[in-house]
């Protein structure tokens, strides 16, 4: 995984954790690898993977299981919660840019219209 | 948390020339920390002195509650003392020599780690190339069960993959609270596995920070942060 060094590793571990639930590659229920395993796979500290593990265990996205590790929480309205979080933080970044080219609300959606049509066809292509 | 490592007002002259002067650094249990420095500042001499293989200083070096030079040689495991055997002997052998000097050496341990590493075991040490003589050096420092490993720029003059291959037995192997001081002088080989930097320049540490910290709180990269230390003035670091 390619990490951003100006941004804390361990904030993007979460978001690297947050995709991988969202798009179901961790199932809800399911055992996340050893720390150290996620550390060798990631090729970062071992503290830092804690870090973002107990974190994501704050939230309620894992839960930690005493002597077996952490995993998936099955609540389904926490999963939910979640998948509007990350979705709405990238809408919030794609507003904010867009406003600040003074683009109107309502101009927003005709261009992110036209944008998903566009993609549409060249994915057809 | 208690400290692992204290270094209180250390100078050290040599033949009537400063290398360190008035320097302080701390090292908590359970970290990965980089000692950042231009060549020539003073990283290798520093370890020297934490290792107890330097002895003439002035100023405090305390290791848990062990203050002499002796007491601290027997829990650091520090990699100049590898790369010192210039001989023709093969790397098993070596290790054996190691197994006995040290009786915290893990014979058990080294093999796990050679193999990690693609390190052929009956290679002779003089007919090395840089990067399998760097992974040898890394693989007989990580094989003791110390409290403290010193590696000295084990990632000087090697290829990518057999610095991954490095990173990645520093992540596996670092016993549990376990410090380990790495120093370098090209960071973006190791951001991603530290939890703190110390730089040197000019003969002491200027400055010591937790990697997120710089993250988080200067927006900066750690590559960033460590130029900005170098950035005006002479251009001894390459």
């Amino acid at each position: 995984m390619e990490f951003d060094d100006k941004i804390p590793i361990y904030y993007q571990i979460k978001q690297y954790i947050y995709q991988e639930i969202i798009v179901n590659h961790l199932a809800p229920g399911d055992k996340l690898p050893a720390v150290r395993q996620l550390a060798l796979t990631l090729t970062v500290n071992v503290n830092t993977i804690q870090r973002a593990l107990s974190e994501l265990i704050n939230e309620g996205i894992l839960e930690s299981k005493r002597g077996r590790g952490n995993f998936v929480t099955t609540d389904v309205a926490t999963l939910t919660d979640l998948k509007h979080r990350v979705v709405e933080e990238q809408l919030a970044l794609m507003y904010d840019r867009l406003a600040d080219l003074q683009i109107a609300p309502e101009d927003m959606v005709a261009y992110l219209t036209d944008y998903i049509a566009k993609r549409k066809e060249q994915a057809q292509a | 948390m208690t400290t692992l490592l204290t270094v209180a007002n250390l100078t050290y002259k040599r033949n009537l020339k400063t290398i360190l002067e008035d320097l302080n650094l701390t090292l908590e249990p359970n970290q990965i920390v980089g000692l950042l420095g231009a060549n020539g500042a003073g990283k290798t001499t520093l370890m020297r002195l934490i290792a107890g293989a330097a002895t003439s200083y002035h100023g405090t070096i305390r290791l848990g509650d062990q203050g002499t030079p002796a007491e601290r040689k027997a829990i650091v495991s520090f990699s100049e003392q590898v790369a010192g055997v210039n001989d023709n002997r093969r790397l098993v052998n070596i290790a054996d020599f190691y197994d006995h000097v040290y009786p915290d050496f893990d014979m058990a341990n080294f093999r796990k780690l050679a193999t990690d590493l693609g390190l052929g075991l009956d290679q002779r040490f003089n007919q090395l190339s840089r990067g399998n003589h760097q992974k040898f050096v890394v693989a007989i420092a990580l094989s003791r069960h110390a409290k403290l490993y010193l590696l000295d720029e084990p990632f000087n003059g090697i290829d990518s993959m057999s610095r991954k291959k490095i990173v990645s037995s520093i992540i596996e192997w670092k016993p549990e609270m376990a410090t380990i001081l790495v120093s370098d002088h090209h960071v973006t080989d190791i951001a991603n596995i530290l939890d703190a930097v110390a730089v040197v320049k000019d003969h002491t540490i200027v400055d010591q920070k937790k990697a997120d910290e710089i993250r988080e709180n200067n927006g900066q990269s750690i590559e960033d942060y460590y130029e900005s230390f170098y950035a005006e003035g002479e251009t001894d670091n390459d």
